[in-house]
């Protein structure tokens, strides 16, 4: 007799004491069938907790055997509680566990029973039906005999019992009569795949068979003389499920999975329609609908062409292929788990497991009622995702593939006029094919409904208690509760309107470590030497502007303004911190003359484009800070300027007299000199605005058009652009800029540094030549600030250059603002990234939210 | 930050007794890095004039301050303004003299009135030159203010903001110290000083004898101690303050609650939403009225909150009292716990916010949390030609204020699905042409939700 062990679950083992339990399970121990820590048996546990595994109150005056069962009771009670947690920790981790009790009774099987169904995994019995003589004789050679009265009681409960075992609900149940002969063996999960060449996941085809060939086709997959599509490299694909309805060609769909399947070229999972089709196809009483309907249509018409035998049996091998399609796969990567697919959704408890509810869960995912329109809702499953293994679904249609929290969303709708998207593993990577047509679904078309919903109001409970955003280019970046909700209260009360509000520049690092020169603070060699020692060799240094930061978000037109935002304006200029620059009215006069010269340069026909969002600087300084300048830069400059001023004369009065004082007059007219210096490098960026023609714009990335980011692009390309609308425009102006490639291009760029800066200009900002750089997979700075002298004193104070105060600043550490920089700036890329794949104004906003929270200031924590 | 004492007349040189500082000397004091630092000019039997000046370290200064990641965090008016940092820099220079209490030789010098001439700056003051002269002049100094003349490339500012100040007058050495020890730090914008209850002391001990009479007491008390609670424990009960207009217009607050109040009991709601709750006034009535079982104070400000919470919790010694829950919530976001109540107020909340951001806020109030009824009040702008204020609105933060014909316009285009009724009235003593000044709208649902 052969018996076969699943991978993981209860093994539960059932007869009376003597039928051979504990022997066999230490035959297969010995041949390394089992492992040790796989059996757990009730005696252990006894000893465990007691140090006796039995009692034995035979032969005992009445008060004491009643004392002594009394005890065995407490045991076994304490026993089993231990028992029943161990077994049921490793049901979770999905491992096998052979129960070694003579479970005898319905009540203990029963737990075990629904022990296994709580945690999804199967659960087998092993019924050992031996003779009463049998266990009577062998009871007598025991060390410790049970006892013939005990013997007896049990081998009579046992054949009660016995005939109820199966149907108990035990996944098999297997008697065992005679233990001589018999063989066990392992069954592998059948869930598990080893990923060898890569895995191309396919998202919900729907029938749509010819852009799914076509799709193949771009994978590289190629039709073999026998009809099959192999891939050169050895590479299988996988369908998430939902191959048939709604769509065209369901049936030919079907029919080419099966095949390839069968050929080990491919796998299926099961899925919410292929579910329906295998119980229609099973007899059972069901209701066609939401496109499945046409799934029958086409069986009629298949009828009619192959004949009613040939469908019979086509029908019968698809009911077979689709009843058994598993829930989800795993894919493992040298053995271990990097990627599940399923269609709706999965658990991560349910990873690696089957059960009906698991099944459920997998085709609809996580459903919660239904709303006022009678469809169910679907609740965010990935939400409580938190396992470092990567789940790829379909079912949900979303325009574009949705990376959320460790998940990918692959199903682009090719069924409703979307598009039909493969996922790429390991390679990560998405390939895809536009639909050839609108197959279904002009009502209630899910990729028209995504649309619409795109711009709802962010849910706020999404980040109220703090959050945290995937981000392509670091990771995960945490948002703490205490800096979101000052951020909330900012966009609630000052910024832009939220679907405007798509970007926001990140803050910068000065220069990692402080010059090595004497009087400087900031020198351009320790940023070169960052990205030197980073392994960067070609960088652009741009002269930078000093005035204020701003992005620019034009439109085409208001009718593009609408599409992208829901808002019909031509565009929006805002500040950092999410403000609008200029006041309505000017807004709108900036915003119109921008519009009339991208025009004139066919700018968005050029690019085919709907918008262009710009990062820029526009000056003067004064523009947006004249307040600032009045009550802060000029107000200290004019008390500083009687202070020192009166002191000095004063001095130099008295010293005349007095040589001690010389010293101090000295001092004062260096301090005097200081403020002088200050006083001018502030009015240096200031000029005054008449009109929008003394305004200067100098954009320096030029962010996103409506069908791309351009973060793949070099800084040389960004300073292209800059150049191309500064030579057509009479707000954009041009940024100077060098390349630092070799030795005396970096010479020459300290020397530009040194004149600029000397004659008051703010410095340059240093940046690799690529807009993302990385060194071994990790983000570096994307940009350095090395500000002059003398602009400095406007930053660190007047004083700041002198010998005391440039020692102590010279031990700033900047780390903190390095970390910032990188997050910020990921989730600058993450969130543009995001709006221009036109996902929801949510999933944008989570990403702008979290820049503005990290610059803000942390709240009470009573709220 | 100096102080230059100047005094005239043939017993001229007793002053550096009474300071007890050598005139052949310089005083240098380092305190925490900050030089304390003193020096005589003139010396001779007619004139003295000595300057008492503080070279502070900078960077020192910027420790304990608290926006330490402004980007002016290191652009600080404290190192040059005469400000309360100064007196507390040189209080000890110039014990002796302010208590006066020189070499016994000298005492009889204490209460000598000299003529003398304080010269001191820059200050940097909100107050007027016509305040600061007001400030000296009850003592009997003549106040000469000098600020100096600015030149900038561009528009920036009409006048200086540091000043000088030049008092003369006879007066002894001490009382003189005294009067500055007291007006500096009133005089000062100071935003950086922590004040506590021993200013009071101060103020009481360099006060004797002069700041009781002082026509500007009230003045001068409230802007040394610049915090309320502090204030509060010296203010005279009978202090008459006449301040008309926010008597005014506390009055149409509490018409403004009253009305509220009365219309939602009407309708009887178990669970109200006050959105834009603020400092919970409203909330906090609310919390009274009968059969009211669920109130939901929402409210983005975490200063507005916190006042609010606050306000609850004196509430809640009363009876009957339903307290609020603050929650942290704004109109451009959604919110579900806000789904289904009875009842959404937005008391004087909408005319904050841009107009073109409204709509779709109102959308997710009306549509999507679907309350049984919904309660805006707003101003009413024709009513503001009463208030003469020409186009002003009647708070810096208004967005727009409406005429009756424009809120009633915008209130029915919101209700576009035609879900609910409304109801138009005002708040406020009623004018035959210009209406009320609060104008109101209730949204009652006539549709049920599926």
């Amino acid at each position: 007799m052969r018996i076969g062990l699943p991978h993981a679950g209860i093994v539960l083992l059932v007869g009376p004491s003597n039928s051979g339990k504990t022997t066999l399970l230490r035959k297969l121990v010995d041949q390394k069938e089992i492992l040790p820590s796989e059996i757990i048996s009730s005696d252990d546990f006894r000893m465990l907790v007691s140090d006796k595994d039995f009692i034995d109150w035979r032969n005992r005056p009445q008060d004491e055997a009643a004392a002594l069962m009394d005890e065995y009771q407490e045991i076994s009670t304490e026993a089993f509680e231990m028992m029943d947690a161990l077994i049921e920790a490793r049901c979770r981790l999905n491992k096998l566990v052979l129960v070694d009790a003579t479970h005898l009774w319905g009540d203990d099987r029963k737990r075990f029973i629904s022990l296994a169904q709580k945690n999804h995994v199967p659960i087998t019995a092993l019924v050992f039906d031996i003779p009463e003589r049998v266990l009577l004789e062998r009871d007598e050679q025991r060390d410790q005999p049970r006892g013939k009265k005990r013997i007896k009681q049990q081998s009579q409960v046992f054949r009660n019992e016995k005939r109820f075992i199966k149907k108990e609900g035990f996944a098999s149940v297997y008697t065992i009569k005679e233990t001589e002969g018999l063989e066990l063996f392992r069954h592998v999960n059948p869930l598990d795949i080893e990923l060898q060449d890569g895995i191309d996941v396919i998202g919900d085809i729907h029938g749509c068979f010819a852009e799914f060939v076509e799709l193949l086709e771009k994978l590289g997959y190629q039709e073999n003389p026998e009809g099959l599509y192999v891939h050169p490299f050895g590479r299988r694909f996988l369908s998430v499920g939902d191959v048939m309805s709604r769509g065209p060609e369901s049936v030919r769909t079907l029919q080419f999975f099966l095949r390839h399947v069968e050929e080990g070229l491919a796998y299926m999972i099961d899925s919410n329609h292929g579910w329906k089709i295998a119980r229609w196809l099973d007899g059972r009483q069901v209701v066609l609908s939401h496109g499945d309907e046409k799934v029958e249509e086409e069986f009629v018409q298949y009828e009619k062409e192959a004949g009613s035998e040939k469908t019979l049996e086509l029908k019968q091998q698809l009911k077979e292929f689709l009843l058994n399609a598993p829930s989800h796969y795993v894919i493992h990567k040298n053995g271990v788990p990097v990627l599940a697919a399923a269609h709706a959704g999965i658990k991560d408890a349910f990873i690696g497991k089957q059960s009906q509810a698991i099944s459920d869960f997998c085709r609809y995912g996580d459903t919660g009622g239904f709303n006022e329109n009678g469809k169910p809702v679907r609740k965010d499953w990935t939400v409580s995702h938190s396992r470092n293994l990567l789940i790829v679904w379909g079912h949900d249609p979303k325009p574009k593939p949705l990376l959320i929290n460790n998940t990918i969303n692959i199903d682009q709708g090719v069924v409703f006029g979307g598009e039909l998207t493969a996922y790429r593993y390991p390679e990560r990577d998405f390939v895809s094919v536009k639909a050839k047509d609108v197959y279904t679904g002009t009502v209630d078309n899910p990729l028209a409904e995504w649309e619409k919903n795109r711009l709802n109001p962010p849910n706020i409970s999404k980040f109220l208690h703090g959050y945290s955003v995937l981000t392509e280019d670091v990771g995960e970046v945490k948002v703490p509760s205490d800096i979101v909700k000052p951020a909330i209260d900012a966009v609630s009360h000052f910024t832009v309107p939220i679907e405007q509000l798509v970007y926001i520049p990140p803050t910068m690092s000065p220069t990692p470590k402080p010059s090595s020169l004497a009087g400087y603070l900031e020198h351009p060699k320790e940023a070169i030497d960052y990205y030197r020692s980073h392994g960067v060799q070609r960088l652009v240094a741009e002269k930078k502007h000093m005035g204020s930061r701003a992005i620019l978000f034009l439109f085409k037109d208001t009718d593009a303004a609408k599409k992208h935002t829901g808002i019909a304006s031509l565009g929006t200029i805002y500040t950092r911190t999410g403000k609008r620059f200029f006041d309505g009215e000017t807004e709108a006069k900036m915003v119109h003359q921008l519009n009339n010269e991208l025009e004139r340069i066919n700018y968005f026909e050029q690019h085919e484009t709907d918008y262009v969002l710009l990062d820029a600087e526009i000056m003067p300084w004064n523009l947006k800070a004249k307040e600032l300048i009045s009550s802060q830069y000029a107000h200290v400059s004019e008390n500083a300027l009687v202070d020192r001023g009166m002191l000095k004369s004063k001095l130099e009065a008295a010293a005349k007299d007095n040589e001690e004082l010389a010293g101090w007059l000295k001092e004062y007219e260096s301090k005097l000199a200081n403020v002088q210096t200050f006083n001018e490098v502030f009015q240096k960026y200031c000029w005054n605005v008449e009109s929008t023609e003394s305004i200067q714009i100098a954009p320096f990335h030029v962010l996103a058009h409506s069908k791309q980011t351009f973060f793949d692009q070099p800084h040389t390309w960004h300073m292209e652009m800059n150049r191309m609308l500064a030579s057509q425009s009479d707000l954009f102006v041009e940024t100077e800029f060098k390349i630092i490639s070799d030795e005396a291009s970096e010479q020459e760029v300290v020397r530009w540094w040194q004149e600029m800066t000397e004659d008051g200009h703010e410095g340059i900002i240093i940046k690799p030549e690529s807009y993302i750089p990385k060194n071994k997979g990790k983000l570096l700075q994307p940009a350095i600030k090395v500000r002059g002298q003398k602009y400095l004193s406007i930053i660190y104070g007047m004083d700041y250059l002198e010998e005391k105060n440039l020692a102590r600043l010279k031990n700033r550490n900047t780390g903190k603002k390095q970390k910032l920089a990188l997050k910020e700036f990921a989730l600058g890329i993450e969130g543009l990234t995001r709006f221009v794949g036109r996902e929801s104004i949510e999933r944008v906003h989570e990403c702008v939210l979290g820049t503005l929270a990290m610059e803000s200031d942390p709240v009470d924590p009573r709220l | 930050m100096q102080l230059t004492i100047r005094a005239t007349g043939e017993n001229a040189k007793m002053v550096s007794y009474l300071l007890a500082k050598n005139p052949n000397n310089i005083y240098e004091r380092n305190q925490k890095g900050h030089l304390v630092r003193m020096f005589y000019s003139k010396f001779n039997d007619e004139e003295l004039e000595a300057t008492i000046f503080v070279t502070p370290d900078p960077l020192e200064m910027l420790q304990n301050k608290s926006n330490s990641y402004d980007i002016t965090h290191y652009i600080n008016d404290r190192e040059f303004a005469v400000s309360s940092i100064f007196c507390s820099f040189i209080r000890s220079a110039l014990g002796t003299a302010l208590n006066g209490q020189p070499n016994e030789e000298y005492s009889e010098w204490v209460g000598h009135r000299f003529p003398l001439a304080l010269e001191f700056g820059p200050v940097s003051s909100s107050l007027s030159d016509k305040q600061l002269e007001g400030l000296f002049q009850p003592m009997g100094y003549e106040v000469a203010i000098s600020r100096p003349e600015i030149h900038y490339s561009f528009d920036l500012k009409e006048k200086s903001s540091a000043r000088t100040l030049t008092l003369t007058g006879h007066q002894t050495l001490q009382n003189a110290l005294r009067h500055l020890f007291v007006l500096i730090p009133v005089i000062d914008n100071y935003k950086h000083y922590f004040i506590d209850e021993k200013e009071i002391d101060k103020l009481e001990r360099y006060g004797e004898g002069w700041l009781e009479e002082h026509p500007l007491r009230e003045l001068i008390y409230r802007q040394a101690l610049r915090f309320k609670e502090v204030y509060s424990l010296v203010e005279k009960p009978a202090a008459n303050e006449l301040i008309e207009e926010p008597v005014k217009k506390a009055r149409l607050n509490d018409m403004r609650y009253e009305k509220i109040i009365e219309t939602a009991s009407r309708l009887k709601p178990k669970s109200v939403v006050d959105f834009g709750s603020g400092e919970g006034k409203l909330a906090v009535q609310l919390g009274f009225m009968d059969g009211i079982q669920e109130l939901l104070a929402v409210e983005p400000s975490q200063t507005e909150t916190l006042k609010a919470i606050r306000r609850f919790e004196k509430a809640k010694e009363q009876a009957g009292f339903v307290e609020p829950e603050t929650l942290w919530g704004s109109l451009y976001y959604y919110d579900e716990r806000l789904k289904g109540k009875d009842m959404i107020i937005l008391c004087e909340v909408i005319e904050h916010i841009d107009a073109e951001r409204l709509p779709k806020a109102l959308d997710t109030i009306l549509h999507a949390y679907a309350p049984e009824s919904l309660i805006i009040t707003t101003p009413n702008r024709e009513y503001n030609e009463l208030y003469d204020m020409d186009d002003h609105f009647r708070h810096d933060d208004h967005r727009f204020e409406w005429t009756r014909k424009e809120f009633q316009d915008w209130c029915s285009e919101r209700n576009h699905q035609g879900h609910y009724e409304l109801e138009f009235s005002g708040i406020g003593e009623e004018q035959e042409l210009q209406g009320q000044p609060t104008q109101m709208c209730v949204f009652k649902r006539k549709v049920n939700q599926l």
